[in-house]
């Protein structure tokens, strides 16, 4: 469960403050879905890092499974972060000059975990995104919507509890993308892990449980689909 | 973040960017070639000149003298001295120039001899004989010394006693033996050649000549001096080897008691008759540095001036040493130009993978360990640079070292360039620090990044 209690950001001092966010306030149930969708500027790229342990909050705390994230230390966050959180971005941000067993071997690497344990869990990921058979090819060479699957395989080998996904399919074309959300929802159901996606797409933000809608550091609406029971 | 795995990492990211990587190297290896092969060097002429010193002088051995010149390994002290009886003018071959001398004498030989740690002395015989000669073969001129145990010439033939050449031995350098007519070094053995010696002017003879000239008795010519012919047979052939000081090639030796002979027949009415410039002992058991150097102590309180082999290797390593710091100096320099490059290098790459760096901490990767990843990638660098040098160096020295042992005339074993494994890692290691710390600042920037602002980097 992801508590979010009355988060605020501000960015610059006295007269430059800006606000980026103000009294963000919801709860995220385990191994749910949730859309945080508004425009450019809405504050939910702000959202999302705070909600990741990237960034810290102004003021308010952020509770994941009972602990207070906000007040960790850079120690503790990285650790978090390592062992908790999966990211996905809309520009992939693959590592081209690496195959893609080393892309995936990363989040492994940062955790310590090594040898055969590592080899299968790196197969395994890149089996369920289907690219076991690219698992000595480059990164550079894979194509948008391969490189994108590439990341979701790394974003998912730590079996992490929750995983961010920032405008996943925003840079691939409608039938790439809509391959990539099957994928992101298949690994919500299977893996039970929550997944939170920042997007401004409506289509993409129905197709999730839970849809946060953010203007001006504000929430708006928060929509919930009937089927999920809170 | 294990540690193997960011030096695998960080060596997957240089090979990415193999132009730069290698010339980047490349700049440190020029640094690594000039320090090996000075090292190398070093290592060569320092073992020749053991080598050298190892042929030429006994380490039990020291020169005793009684003029603080004798002690002096620099320019003689030129300045005025006090009027000594036992002061004699004692002129450089050539040079033209002469330094007066304060002389060992019979009476000090006695009292060093009785000195409980000396084993034997030596008095140094300056004997210049006049010519050296064989039936039916020319007259040359010749330089005789007396033999010196400790000091063994190498030989072609012949062998040399433990101790002292007997009676009229001598050992005759390879270069007379065609000259006397010999038919090799072995036909010599055993056959007999006349050293011929003169006894300085005496006082009857010059002023009977200058009588003479004044009479018109001789309108040329020069006064009559005694000489002495002294057949010696010969024992042994010397050679003229790389690793004897120029002489010992070339002198006759005769024995101690021939030597001291012949001395004094040379010097008989002349101030340096019984005297000495400097007179060689042996101290008991004085291969140890340590009793040699107490031995060295009473000497010179008793008013002696001493030098002991050890003094003297000193001299010779200070020499090589100096010559060596010069050269490296050298490579020091071009190694801290490189620093410059690899600084440079550094900061390309950390901007280069900014995205990156930000993706790395994103994912929770520690900014120590992100520095690490740098700083491994400078230390790659820094191993690459020490071994293309080193393994240059090498070549280089395995190609040359034959062609340099001959153009030097070294004799066949003796290397000027003498590789050490163990010098080339701790330089490879040391150039490794050195990298590592030039990717220093680099590697901090990439640590202190904020992933949120690299990641956005376009």
């Amino acid at each position: 469960m992801i508590d979010v209690v009355e988060v605020g950001k501000v960015y610059g001092k006295k007269d430059q403050a800006f606000t980026a966010l103000a009294d963000v306030s919801f709860t995220v149930p385990d191994g749910a879905s949730v859309a945080i969708i508004g425009k450019s500027g809405s504050g939910k790229s702000t959202l999302m890092h705070i909600m990741s342990g990237l960034d810290h909050p102004t003021k308010g705390a952020i509770v994941v499974d009972s602990e207070d994230i906000s007040a960790l230390k850079r120690k503790a966050l990285d650790r978090f972060r390592a062992e908790k959180i999966g990211f996905i971005f809309q520009a992939f941000f693959v590592q081209a000059n690496e195959s893609c067993y080393h892309n995936v071997s990363l989040p492994l690497e940062i955790a310590r975990i090594g040898g055969n344990k590592r080899r299968t869990r790196i197969q395994a990921a890149l089996k369920q995104v289907e690219l076991a058979d690219k698992i000595d090819q480059k990164a550079k060479n894979l194509s948008g919507g391969q490189k994108q699957r590439l990341a979701i395989a790394r974003a998912i080998v730590n079996m992490p509890k929750i995983i961010f996904a920032d405008e996943p399919t925003g840079n691939l074309d409608s039938a790439t993308g809509e391959k990539i959300e099957k994928l992101l929802f298949d690994f919500n159901r299977k893996l039970g892990s929550t997944l939170v996606i920042v997007t401004h797409d409506d289509d993409l933000a129905a197709k999730c449980d839970m849809q946060i809608h953010m203007k001006d550091g504000r929430i708006t609406q928060i929509t919930k689909k009937k089927v999920v029971a809170s | 973040m294990r540690i193997t795995d960011t030096i695998a990492r960080a060596a997957r990211s240089l090979r990415q960017a193999k132009g730069r990587t290698i010339l980047t190297s490349l700049a440190i290896a020029v640094g690594a070639l000039t320090l090996t092969i000075t090292m190398a060097a070093g290592n060569g002429i320092r073992a020749y000149t053991d080598r050298l010193v190892a042929n030429n002088f006994d380490p039990s051995e020291s020169i005793v003298g009684r003029d603080k010149e004798i002690a002096n390994t620099g320019a003689p002290d030129g300045s005025p001295k006090e009027y000594d009886d036992s002061v004699t003018s004692l002129s450089f071959g050539g040079s033209g120039g002469s330094v007066q001398i304060k002389q060992v004498t019979d009476a000090d030989i006695l009292e060093i001899e009785k000195l409980p740690y000396v084993e034997s002395v030596r008095p140094n015989y300056q004997i210049s004989p006049r010519y050296v000669t064989r039936e039916g073969s020319k007259k040359y001129t010749l330089s005789l010394e007396a033999y010196n145990p400790g000091q063994k010439p190498e030989l072609v033939a012949g062998t040399l006693p433990a101790k002292d050449l007997a009676g009229d031995d001598v050992v005759l350098p390879e270069g007379y033996v065609s000259l006397l007519g010999f038919r090799d070094a072995k036909d010599a053995l055993g056959k007999t050649v006349t050293v011929t010696i003169q006894q300085p002017y005496s006082q009857e003879a010059l002023q009977e000549f200058v009588m003479k000239s004044l009479a018109g008795a001789v309108s040329e010519g020069q006064p009559i001096q005694n000489t002495e012919d002294i057949t010696l047979t010969i024992s042994a052939v010397s050679k003229k080897g790389a690793a004897s000081l120029s002489s010992a090639g070339l002198s006759l030796y005769v024995g101690s008691a021939k030597a001291k002979d012949m001395y004094d027949y040379t010097t008989k009415g002349t101030s340096q008759y019984g005297k000495y410039s400097y007179v060689s002992i042996r101290v008991k058991d004085g291969a140890d540095v340590t009793v040699a150097n107490r031995a060295k102590d009473d000497l010179q309180s008793r008013g002696y001036y001493v030098v002991t082999s050890q003094d003297i290797q000193k001299t010779i390593r200070q020499f090589v040493d100096i010559l060596q710091i010069l050269v490296a100096v050298f490579g020091v320099i071009t190694v801290i130009a490189s620093i410059f490059g690899i600084v440079n290098t550094m900061y390309i790459s950390v901007l280069e993978r900014t995205r990156e760096i930000g993706l790395m901490k994103a994912l929770g990767m520690r900014g120590r360990h992100v520095g690490w990843l740098f700083r491994i990638e400078a230390a790659w660098i820094g191993l690459l640079g020490g071994a293309i040098g080193s393994g240059l160096a090498l070549l280089i020295g395995t190609l040359i070292n034959p062609w340099l042992t001959k153009t030097l005339n070294l004799g066949s074993g003796n290397s000027i360039l003498i590789f050490d494994a163990w010098q080339i890692i701790g330089l490879i290691t040391a150039l490794i620090l050195v990298a590592i710390a030039a990717g220093w600042f680099p590697a901090r920037k990439a640590a202190r990044l904020d992933p949120i602002d690299a990641l956005r980097t376009e």
